[in-house]
C-alpha cells in the first residue's frame, strides 16, 4: 500500500513536471519575448513612459495590419510552410500602394480618396496575380509571391525612380498627427481592421469555410467546399490589408521612401509566427498577428532606446524568429510522441 | 472507311508535333529571345558577348545547383546568399587581415561557408524547424553578423591580392578562362553526384516521399544534413569567385542570386519528364536569366525599368515553365483519347 502510495506520488510530481515542461515549450517564445522586454525596460525605462508607448502602438500598426493579411492566407492555405500558405508580396504591396498614394496626392493633385483608390487598385492587382498564380497555375505560394515580390519591388523602383516622394496632404498629416478619442489614427486603423478581418475570419461561415480548406483539405473537399475560390480570395484580402497599411506607410513617413519593403517583410513574418504562440493550439490567428505585431514593435523601439546598434536589430531579429519556430517544432514533436 | 485509314496516322504526327511544342516551348521561347537581342543590337551574337555571358553565368550556376539538391530533397534553403557572402569575406579576410597564403584562405572560406549549412542543418534535422523559417532565420542573421562586422556595410578592397587568388577567375587554362573550367567542374561533380549516383536517388527521394524514403532504409537525416552543409560550402565557391573576381567584398552582395537561383532551379524543373529538379535543366535556366539580363543591358534600358522587366519576365517563365509541364500529360492523353475514337 505504502509503496503505491509512494508510486503515485512521483507520477503525480512527474506529470506535473511534465506539465510545467509542456507549458514551457508551449509558451516558450512568449516568455522569452517577455524576459527580452523586461529587460530592455529595464535598462532604459522610458519604453513604459506613456509617449513611448503610444509610439510603439503607431509603429506597430503597419506591421499588424500587413500581418492579419499574411495570418489569412496561412489560415486558408495551411501552416505547412513549404507548400501551404504564405505571402511574402505583402510588404511589396504596401510599399507599391504607399508610392501610387505619395504619387497621386503630390504630383496629380488627386483627392485623398482618389489617391486611395488607386492604392487599392494596385495592391488588390498584385494580390489578383498571386491568386492566379497559385490556384489557376499551380505554383507554390512560397515561390510565386517571392517572384512577385521581386517584380513589384523593380516596378515600385520604375513608378518613383527609387527617390524619395514627400506628401504634405491635409488628410495625410491629419493621419500623421491627430487622435480620436484619445487614440493616434494610425492606431484606430489597425484596431478597425483587426476588427473587421478577424470577425470576417473567425466568426462568419466564409470564414469557417477558409479555415477548413486551410486546416484539412480533404474534408474541405468532401464537405463541398471548393478550395480555389477561397484561397484566392485571401490572397485579394492580404492585397486589400496590404493597401490600408500603406495609409498608415504614407502618414508615418510622410510620404515614400525607397526600400520600406524590406524592413517590413521582416516585421510581418515576425508578428505573424511569433503571434501563432499566443492561441491556444499554436496556429497563426488574427488575434495573435496583432499581439505579435505590437510585440515586435515595442522590441524595436526598446532596442533603439537601449541604444542598439542598427546592424545588431536584423540579429535579434532573426535570432527571435529561429526561437519562436524552434519551441513550435519542438512542441509539435512532442506532441506527436 | 477513307477516313478510318487516314484519320490515325495524321493525329499522330499532330499529336507528336504539338506535344513536342509543349514540351519544348521554354527552349523555342529562349531561342525566340536571342533572335531578338540578336536583331535589336549588333554585338550580342558576337563570341566576345557570348563568352561574357558564360563568364557571368558561374556564380549564378554555382547557387542554382546548391539549390537543385536542397530542392530535389524536398527543402528550401533561403540562406545560401548569406553562405556565399561569408565565402567571398572569410576568403578575403583571411589573406588581408590575417595574411594566410592564398590556397589555406580558400579552405578558411569554404569552412566559414559551411557553418551557415551547419547552423541550418541543426535547426532543420536536430529540431524539426522548417526549411524555410529556419533558412529565413540564418538567412538574418548571417546579414547582421555581416553588418557588424564590417562596421555597418563597408566593402572590404583588397587590391595587392595575390596573382594566384585573382587568376581563379581572371586566368586561363588551355585557352580558355579559369571560371569556366570551374563552373564547368562543378557541373560536371553535381550531375554525377545527382544524376548518376544512388546518393541523387536517394536525395530525390526524399522530395518525393520522405516517410517512404525513410521506411526505405534510407538514413534521411545524415542526408538532409549533408544537403544543408553541401549547399552553404557550394554557395561559399560562389563567394570566393566572386571575391577574386572583383578583388572586394561587398557585405549582403548574395542576396542578389537567390531569386535567379530559385527561378532556374524551377524552369529546368519544368523541362523534365516528372518534375523534378536536374542539372541540366537547371544549367538551361541560368543561361536563361543571364542571357536575358545581358541583353536587357546591351539594348540600353534603364536600371530601374531592367528591374522591373527582369521580375516581371521572371514571373511569366516560371508560370510558364510549370505551365507547360503540368499541361504536358493532359495534352498526350488529349490526343489519346482521339487517336482510340477515330480508331474506333
Amino acid at each position: 500500500m505504502r509503496r503505491m502510495k509512494i508510486s503515485v506520488g512521483r507520477l503525480q510530481d512527474r506529470l506535473k513536471g511534465d506539465r510545467l515542461l509542456g507549458v514551457l515549450v508551449r509558451r516558450g517564445p512568449l516568455i522569452l519575448f517577455g524576459l527580452l522586454l523586461v529587460g530592455l525596460a529595464w535598462r532604459a525605462p522610458n519604453l513604459l513612459s506613456p509617449s513611448s508607448i503610444e509610439s510603439s502602438l503607431i509603429q506597430a500598426s503597419p506591421i499588424a495590419i500587413v500581418a492579419f493579411g499574411l495570418a489569412l492566407v496561412v489560415i486558408g492555405g495551411g501552416d505547412d510552410v513549404v507548400v501551404g500558405g504564405i505571402d511574402l508580396s505583402i510588404p511589396a504591396s504596401a510599399a507599391l500602394a504607399t508610392a501610387i498614394i505619395s504619387d497621386q496626392l503630390t504630383n496629380q493633385q488627386a483627392t485623398f480618396l482618389q489617391a486611395f483608390l488607386f492604392g487599392v487598385a494596385g495592391a488588390v492587382l498584385v494580390g489578383a496575380v498571386n491568386a492566379l498564380l497559385v490556384t489557376v497555375v499551380g505554383l507554390t505560394p512560397i515561390l510565386a509571391t517571392l517572384a512577385t515580390y521581386a517584380s513589384v519591388g523593380g516596378i515600385i523602383k520604375v513608378l518613383t525612380t527609387n527617390r524619395r516622394i514627400n506628401v504634405e496632404h491635409p488628410t495625410v498629416v491629419w493621419i500623421r498627427d491627430e487622435s480620436l478619442l484619445g487614440i493616434p489614427i494610425p492606431v484606430v486603423l489597425m484596431l478597425l481592421t483587426f476588427a473587421a478581418l478577424a470577425l470576417l475570419i473567425h466568426r462568419t461561415s466564409y470564414g469557417a469555410k477558409v479555415q477548413t480548406v486551410g486546416g484539412n483539405l480533404d474534408a474541405a473537399v468532401s464537405a463541398g467546399i471548393r478550395p480555389k475560390g477561397y484561397v484566392a480570395s485571401t490572397f485579394i484580402l492580404a492585397g486589400l490589408a496590404a493597401a490600408i497599411a500603406a495609409v498608415v506607410l504614407v502618414a508615418r513617413g510622410s510620404g515614400m521612401s525607397p526600400g520600406i519593403e524590406e524592413r517590413l517583410l521582416v516585421d510581418m513574418v515576425l508578428a505573424t509566427f511569433v503571434g501563432a504562440a499566443f492561441s491556444a493550439r499554436n496556429v497563426v490567428t488574427v488575434p495573435g498577428a496583432m499581439m505579435g505585431a505590437v510585440l515586435v514593435a515595442f522590441m524595436s523601439n526598446g532596442l533603439i532606446l537601449n541604444r542598439v546598434d542598427n546592424s545588431w536589430v536584423d540579429g535579434w531579429k532573426g535570432a527571435l524568429i529561429l526561437i519562436v519556430v524552434t519551441a513550435a517544432a519542438l512542441q509539435t514533436r512532442r506532441s506527436r510522441q | 472507311m477513307m477516313s478510318l485509314e487516314v484519320g490515325p496516322p495524321r493525329a499522330s504526327l499532330l499529336a507528336k508535333a504539338s506535344i513536342w511544342l509543349v514540351k519544348y516551348a521554354f527552349l523555342l521561347l529562349f531561342g525566340a529571345m536571342v533572335i531578338y537581342f540578336t536583331s535589336q543590337t549588333e554585338v550580342f551574337l558576337t563570341s566576345s558577348n557570348v563568352l561574357n555571358i558564360l563568364r557571368g553565368s558561374v556564380i549564378v550556376l554555382i547557387i542554382a545547383l546548391a539549390l537543385t539538391v536542397v530542392i530535389s530533397s524536398g527543402g528550401i534553403d533561403l540562406s545560401v546568399g548569406v553562405a556565399l557572402d561569408f565565402g567571398a569575406w572569410f576568403a578575403i579576410v583571411s589573406m588581408a587581415s590575417w595574411g594566410l597564403p592564398w590556397p589555406l584562405a580558400l579552405v578558411v572560406a569554404v569552412f566559414a561557408g559551411s557553418l551557415i549549412g551547419a547552423l541550418n542543418a541543426l535547426l532543420i534535422v536536430g529540431l524539426g524547424v522548417t526549411p524555410f523559417l529556419a533558412t529565413l532565420g540564418t538567412f538574418f542573421i548571417g546579414r547582421s553578423i555581416q553588418q557588424i562586422g564590417t562596421g555597418g556595410g563597408a566593402n572590404i578592397n583588397y587590391r595587392q591580392a595575390p596573382e594566384g587568388f585573382v587568376a581563379l577567375t581572371q586566368g586561363s587554362f588551355f585557352g580558355m578562362s579559369m571560371i569556366l573550367w570551374i563552373g564547368i567542374a562543378l557541373i560536371v561533380v553535381y550531375f554525377v553526384v545527382l544524376e548518376l549516383s544512388t546518393h541523387g536517388r536517394r536525395i530525390s527521394s526524399l522530395g518525393m516521399q520522405q516517410t517512404a524514403a525513410r521506411v526505405a532504409g534510407i538514413n534521411t537525416e545524415r542526408y538532409r544534413i549533408w544537403v544543408y552543409v553541401g549547399s552553404a560550402a557550394t554557395a561559399a565557391i560562389g563567394g570566393i569567385l566572386l571575391s577574386s573576381g572583383l578583388r572586394i567584398y561587398t557585405p549582403l552582395a548574395g542576396f542578389s542570386y537567390l531569386l535567379d537561383g530559385i527561378a532556374a532551379v524551377f524552369i529546368g524543373a519544368s523541362m523534365h519528364r516528372d518534375g523534378r529538379p536536374n542539372v541540366p535543366g537547371t544549367l538551361v535556366g541560368v543561361l536563361f536569366l543571364v542571357t536575358l539580363g545581358t541583353g536587357l543591358d546591351l539594348l540600353g534600358i534603364d536600371f530601374n525599368v531592367k528591374a522591373a522587366l527582369k521580375g516581371v519576365i521572371l514571373v511569366i517563365a516560371i508560370a510558364l515553365a510549370l505551365l507547360v509541364s503540368q499541361r504536358l500529360p493532359r495534352v498526350e492523353a488529349w490526343f489519346d483519347r482521339l487517336g482510340k475514337k477515330s480508331r474506333a
